[in-house]
């Protein structure tokens, strides 16, 4: 009946109704690889002199085998053997003896060790010392019956990987068991596998670094060590490199596996809640996220002396993490009030850093909510600095700093607080923010239009060295600040119709950043964009359609634009105008002002193609304005593109031209292939238009410079394979050289634009009214 | 019900199998079922001698194995299960192969019990198992699919399978072993550990028996289903069980889940006349007399029970009761760490545990305590309900409003969960929330009747002066209709209000009556008789007011107010609650 079959476990180590982890005060226990460990001090200590290259690299390994998880035999062996294969032979013809033996054995071995109160060479206090101490005392208290336990465990632990005995002891008997289990696992299903996995043989044998927990074969109960191992080396690899962790759900697994066999590791809930925070798992993520602080505050009470301060700690952060859990999951009014009760008990108990935190999340919850926080943030670093606490100071910053990008502060205000806080990062080390900061950087030159500027500080963050301790030198961490710069690097090299690049760096990206991970969203909607604005270059408007779509579904303004683009192009131009009017609103709701610039023009686009050019004009008087209040360069050469080509069509092709000649530096300077090609046909069209009325030797060297400037807009135009444009120039190219009387290179590009023109369908506008 | 009627007709029949399963159990060391079934079976009349079955013939193989199993039995008996195991190992019978089987596993769990006490340190603690296990589910796994294992070792594997964390499997056994064994109620009873849900319940295919009536009793009072559980024990006591003990705890266990005290005790005093010196179930009967406050009756069990047997968990529990009714915390959780001492999975004493911590402003001892109740069972809700009163006591309601949303998920029907609920929506400032908490606490039948008084203060709060009348209103009512006399009932405040609102309204006749009603209770006397004078003080302008109607009086525009038809609220039918 239930009662008789309940397990029964009894837990000897509960007073007081608060279960103390560790009675005696001992952090160490005696298990069969420290015994391992031990014999290797003892041969040191007992072998006769060795090399002395041997007994440096030995020396040097003893504190990693002390402090390190438990190891496998085959893997110590292995690990003794590089070092000195000498001594690696004899520590394994002692361990036989040993496991081979009687219990007695043991005993003895135990015996001999170095005692405290014996002369020996071990110094007491010495490291080596400490440790010997350690496990004489933690044997000595052990029972008989843990003894002899202990003593069947070294013979398992011997007998698992046994190595290919030297000594050529006799070979125990397999017990009959084993042979049944085999039979099990091949006739049954997996989970036989698990409920057996403490005897199964591992199969790997891997170097010791990286080798065992990184596998996916930990199935036996891990020790305390093991396990804090493992889960500060998977919440590392959450924080930089998703990829390299564990997936979802064998991480999960794994987790539920170590809470089985030892419940009171809270930090394997915390983990938990991370790894479901991948996957966007709400339930379960607060459920671990509350039960890793329940059990926190338990373990926080004990340890220290202060307890009570430390309890009230705990308690703190713990609502101070839901309310981040709610942001996360953008339950803005949740997180509120989470925030607002952290920071009320903060308050109470005069925590100035909790504090501290709970105002740099409130600040990311109101701007997240979309409302202004300048006020806050600035309090807020006001207040981290204060308090020193660069992390906190200069992430306010970095908030401010986008925000100020956003609301068109002065660049050289925002590149100085840049910088100041650069410097604070690189004198704390603080990688993540230098990262973030590098990120930053690239986006607002980009925003600013300066390509250059922006490619070289991608290039800067794509090539530093990783700063954290954990795999310091490994080239590159998979943190969103390197989504960020590789999409913004791909997006410089769509501009220069360098496809073949992006496509690469596009591969890059999906193996580093798979699709289910947190950062994916920022590449698919980067490489959407680029493959949307090809298929746009190309004319090819049945291929655009479907990625406005998967581009709403990512950005709703960005895939309401974008359509607006694809109608205008396909001259459904009443819904290209209702779109982007509701857009416009839409954008001046969230100060948005690059879009806003953008529908600007794409308005003014569709004046023109209803031949309103003069109405045109007040809205990219509007847009250049915005432009140029917020620094927007590339934004605003446009605009003054547009302007020219308005100027030409109203007939008046000076100004126009003087205004081409102003921005066509820039632009070549910083602007995309496309942006250099337009400004190049225009340039050509406003000659031309104005050798019409020149005197005749003028006429043809202007007509002459028109071939020029012409033939270099064709290079752009055709290495972006735009060619709806390359038809305008053959066309209009072709007419040049017929006035200019090169009747054999008019024939030329009168066949050119033949070709083009039976491969394109028949653009319904009369030629032109674009740029 | 019809199906039920036809099947317990024969209860000379029902008695019949349950004696010879008794038998049966009984020769395999199974003592916890010959103990269910001989209470059933006590409860139904004797037979008369020549209807008694005859002892099951004995085939030649049990006749082979019958000195082995003997010898066995009674090392088994000894709880020498090695030693039982060793003198069956060749036997051939499925009684002797039963037997032997279950020793092995016995000892298993023995020496697992045994080694948990001196494993080599902390990280240990979780590994140790039962290492039987394994070759136990690898034999009878072979000797399963060759359709060798008859229902008592079919309950076994199911056993060894739940060991083994292999719950689906398990299940599916357990099905198999009550097709092939439906009087067994081990079997069952595993079953009833394993479903979690009504729909799971209702997906298994179980055997057509009078059992299995049983059986869903227990399963819907696990699945807190009481009006359900109810009506089949009320069905199994007409078809003529009406004497069993069994029935009659497992009532009182359900009228105890809704919180019926009065119905629930009568059934324990019962239980307690006609079986004296039971112990089970006797922990539920001290925390009924625990929420009663009946300190004499909860003492005399306490000592009667400590006379019995001092050192069973549900002794200690009732003494951990009856001290921490005396306040005596401490010495309460003690009892209840012997409680857990005795048998750590102990649900109910975790919880208990957790509440006198909470008692003694140890908060951090009552979340652990609350979350090792929680490690057991998931669905306890208490112990989510006290991990919520903990946070709120350390104020941080919105941190409690999940622990709270988990007890009313397990509980949708308890307005304790929904009034702490409406709580911590209220001390959030949301008050919509709270109303709602408030309300559906008083519509799901609010026991500790708080829930109305709170939405209607409030109500009071934001200044809705009629909606908080009108709850005081519906809140006076309930209290003079639901009869006993409350502490904690504050009919004078709701009073008290009423006479204001309809003072200010103008309906000085409720008005005075409600400052009337007032004086009759302590807190609100002094208000009322204030109230009092100065509605006469107003009566007597009011008198005047009819003549100086053109002048324009301060108080016209009350009195104007009074005659408008815009009041929701309709005057206080308090006739009926006149005591």
């Amino acid at each position: 009946m239930a009662s008789v079959h309940e397990s029964l476990y009894f837990n000897p180590m509960m007073t007081n109704g608060v279960v103390h982890a560790n009675i005696f005060g001992i952090k160490d226990w005696v298990t069969p690889y420290k015994i391992s460990v031990l014999a290797l001090l003892y041969e040191m200590i007992h072998a006769e002199p060795m090399a002395l290259l041997e007994r440096r690299r030995l020396n040097k390994l003893i504190l990693p085998l002390q402090q390190g998880p438990d190891l496998s035999l085959k893997q110590f062996l292995m690990v003794v053997e590089l070092c000195c294969p000498e001594t690696s032979f004899e520590l394994r013809c002692r361990l036989s003896q040993m496991a081979d033996g009687e219990l007695k054995d043991m005993e003895h071995f135990f015996s001999t060790l170095p005692n405290p109160f014996s002369d020996s060479e071990v110094c007491k206090t010495s490291v080596v010392g400490l440790f010997v101490r350690h496990m004489l005392l933690a044997y000595n208290k052990l029972s008989f019956s843990q003894v002899f336990k202990l003593y069947k465990s070294l013979q398992q632990y011997y007998n698992k990987d046994r190595w290919p005995s030297p000594s050529a002891g006799p070979q125990p008997e397999l017990p009959s068991s084993v042979n049944e289990d085999m039979e099990l696992t091949g006739a049954e299903d997996t989970s036989v596998n698990r409920a057996d996995g403490m005897d199964r043989e591992e199969p790997d044998a891997g170097p010791l670094h990286h080798s065992e927990l990184c596998g996916h074969d930990t199935t036996g109960p891990l020790s305390q060590k093991q396990a804090e191992y493992f889960f500060a080396r998977q919440a590392y690899l959450l924080k930089n490199d998703e990829n390299k962790a564990m997936t979802p759900a064998i991480l999960q697994n794994e987790l539920n596996n170590i809470l089985k066999f030892n419940p009171d590791f809270a930090e394997a809930h915390y983990l938990s809640y991370l790894n479901s925070m991948r996957v966007q798992d709400i339930y379960i993520a607060t459920h671990s996220l509350l039960h890793y602080f329940d059990r926190l505050i338990l373990s926080v009470g004990e340890g220290k002396s202060n307890g009570d301060e430390g309890y009230g700690r705990s308690l703190r952060y713990a609502i101070l993490n839901l309310a981040t859990l709610h942001c996360r999951f953008g339950h803005y009014q949740q997180a509120d009030l989470a925030l607002q009760e952290a920071i009320r008990i903060a308050q109470e108990s005069n925590d100035h850093v909790c504090l501290q935190h709970c105002l740099s999340w409130l600040y990311t919850v109101e701007r997240m909510r979309g409302s202004d926080s300048l006020v806050l943030t600035e309090d807020s670093v006001k207040m981290a600095s204060h308090f020193a606490l660069p992390y906190l100071a200069s992430l306010g910053i970095q908030s401010l700093v986008q925000q100020g990008a956003t609301q068109g502060v002065t660049a050289n205000k925002l590149l100085d607080a840049m910088r100041s806080t650069d410097m604070v990062h690189w004198k704390q080390s603080l990688s993540e923010l230098i990262e973030i900061s590098l990120a930053q950087t690239t986006s607002i030159w980009r925003m600013y239009g300066k390509s250059t500027m922006a490619w070289q500080q991608a290039q800067l963050l794509l090539n530093m060295n990783s700063l954290e301790p954990v795999n310091f030198g490994v080239q590159q961490n998979n943190t969103e600040a390197f989504a960020v710069a590789l999409c913004h690097l791909a997006e410089l090299h769509a501009e220069q119709g360098l496809y073949g690049a992006v496509s690469d760096i596009m591969t890059h990206l999906k193996q580093q950043f798979p699709p289910h991970t947190q950062h994916a969203k920022l590449w698919m909607l980067c490489d959407l964009k680029i493959q949307f604005e090809r298929a746009m270059n190309d004319g090819k408007y049945h291929l655009a359609e479907p990625h406005i779509t998967a581009i709403a579904a990512l950005n709703t303004t960005e895939g309401l634009y974008r359509k607006a683009l694809l109608l205008k192009a396909l001259n459904q131009t009443s819904e290209a105008s209702k779109i982007l009017q509701r857009l416009q609103h839409l954008c001046e709701k969230k100060k948005s002002t690059e879009m806003i610039i953008r529908v600007l023009l794409a308005t003014a686009e569709l004046h023109w193609d209803s031949c309103g050019f003069a109405t045109a004009l007040p809205l990219l008087l509007q847009a250049l304005t915005l432009s140029r209040q917020h620094n927007l360069q590339s934004l605003a050469s446009e605009t003054v593109l547009h302007l020219a080509f308005t100027q030409l069509m109203l007939g008046t092709p000076e100004p126009a031209l003087a205004l081409l000649e102003d921005v066509l530096e820039s632009i070549l300077a910083h602007g995309s292939f496309m942006d250099k090609g337009r400004a190049l046909l225009l340039m050509a069209r406003c000659q031309v238009a104005l050798a019409g009325c020149a005197a005749e030797e003028d006429r043809l060297a202007a007509l002459e410079e028109a071939v020029e400037t012409l033939h270099e807009a064709t290079f752009y135009f055709s290495r972006l394979d735009c060619n709806e444009r390359l038809r305008d120039v053959y066309y209009l190219q072709a007419r040049l050289h017929h006035a200019l009387g090169h009747s054999a290179q008019r024939n030329k590009f009168a066949m050119l634009f033949r070709l083009l023109d039976q491969e394109l369908p028949l653009s319904g506008a009369t030629v032109m009214t674009h740029i | 019900m019809a199906a039920l009627s036809t099947e317990f007709g024969d209860l000379v029949q029902i008695k019949k199998q349950l004696i010879s399963i008794i038998s049966q159990c009984r020769e395999r060391g199974l003592v916890h079922s010959v103990k269910w079934a001989s209470e059933l079976a006590f409860a139904l009349d004797p037979l008369p001698v020549n209807e008694h079955p005859p002892p099951p013939d004995l085939t030649e193989e049990d006749a082979e194995d019958f000195d082995a199993l003997c010898l066995a039995k009674s090392y088994f008996d000894l709880k020498e299960y090695d030693r039982a195991a060793y003198f069956l190992r060749g036997c051939r019978s499925k009684k002797a192969y039963f037997l032997y089987m279950y020793s092995r596993y016995l000892s298993g769990e023995k020496k697992k019990d045994d080694e948990t006490v001196d494993s080599l340190g902390p990280l240990e603690k979780g590994q140790v198992r039962n290492e039987a296990l394994r070759e136990l589910r690898v034999e009878l796994s072979k000797k399963h699919n060759a359709g060798e294992l008859d229902g008592f070792a079919l309950y076994l594997y199911g056993v060894v399978l739940r060991k083994l964390d292999l719950l689906k499997e398990a299940v599916d056994i357990f099905v198999a072993a009550t097709h092939a064994l439906p009087l067994h109620w081990g079997a069952w009873l595993e079953l009833c550990n394993l479903v979690t849900n009504i729909e799971m319940l209702k997906s298994l295919s179980l055997p057509e028996c009078w059992v299995r009536d049983f059986f869903l009793a227990q399963m819907y009072t696990e699945l807190q289903m009481i009006t359900e559980a109810l009506q089949k024990y009320q069905s199994l006591i007409e078809a003529g069980f009406s004497k069993s003990t069994y029935i009659i705890s497992q009532i009182a266990v359900a009228y105890h889940n809704i919180r019926d005290i009065d119905q629930a005790l009568a059934l324990f005093n019962e239980l307690r006349e006609q079986d004296p010196f039971r112990i089970e179930n006797m922990d539920t009967f001290s925390n009924l007399l625990y929420v009663r406050s009946m300190k004499p009756e909860l003492s005399y069990l306490a000592h009667n029970l400590v006379e019995i047997d001092k050192y069973r968990v549900e002794t200690c529990c009732v003494i951990g009761n009856y001290y921490s009714l005396r306040a005596q915390h401490e010495k309460a959780a003690l009892y209840f760490q012997r409680a857990l001492k005795l048998n750590p999975r102990c649900l109910g004493a975790w919880t208990l545990m957790g509440h006198e911590y909470m008692e003694m402003k140890n908060t951090s001892a009552a979340i652990q305590a609350y979350r090792h109740a929680i490690e057991v069972n998931k669905r306890d809700y208490r112990a989510w309900y006290g991990l919520g009163q903990t946070y709120e006591i350390l104020k941080m309601p919105f941190y409690s409003l999940y622990y709270y949303r988990k007890a009313h998920h397990l509980r949708p029907n308890d307005s304790r969960m929904l009034v702490a609920l409406g709580e911590c929506y209220e001390k959030l400032n949301q008050h919509v929330e709270a109303k709602k908490c408030y309300w559906r606490a008083y519509s799901v039948g609010d026991v500790e009747r708080m829930a109305l008084l709170k939405l209607a203060k409030l109500h009071e709060q934001l200044h809705e002066s009629d909606d908080a009348a009108q709850y005081y209103i519906i809140y006076i009512k309930d209290i003079f209709s639901c009869g006993e006399q409350l502490e904690h009932a504050e009919v004078g405040t709701a009073l008290r209000y009423l006479g204001y609102y309809y003072f200010k309204k103008g309906m000085y006749d409720e008005s005075s009556f409600c400052a009337q009603r007032c004086c009759d209770y302590n807190d609100a006397r002094d208000a009322g008789k204030a109230l009092l004078m100065q509605i006469s003080a107003m009566r007597e302008q009011g008198d005047a007011s009819p003549q100086e109607m053109s002048t324009p009086g301060v108080f016209t525009p009350l009195s104007n107010n009074a005659a408008t038809p815009i009041r929701r609220v309709s005057p206080l039918d308090l006739s009926s609650v006149t005591p």
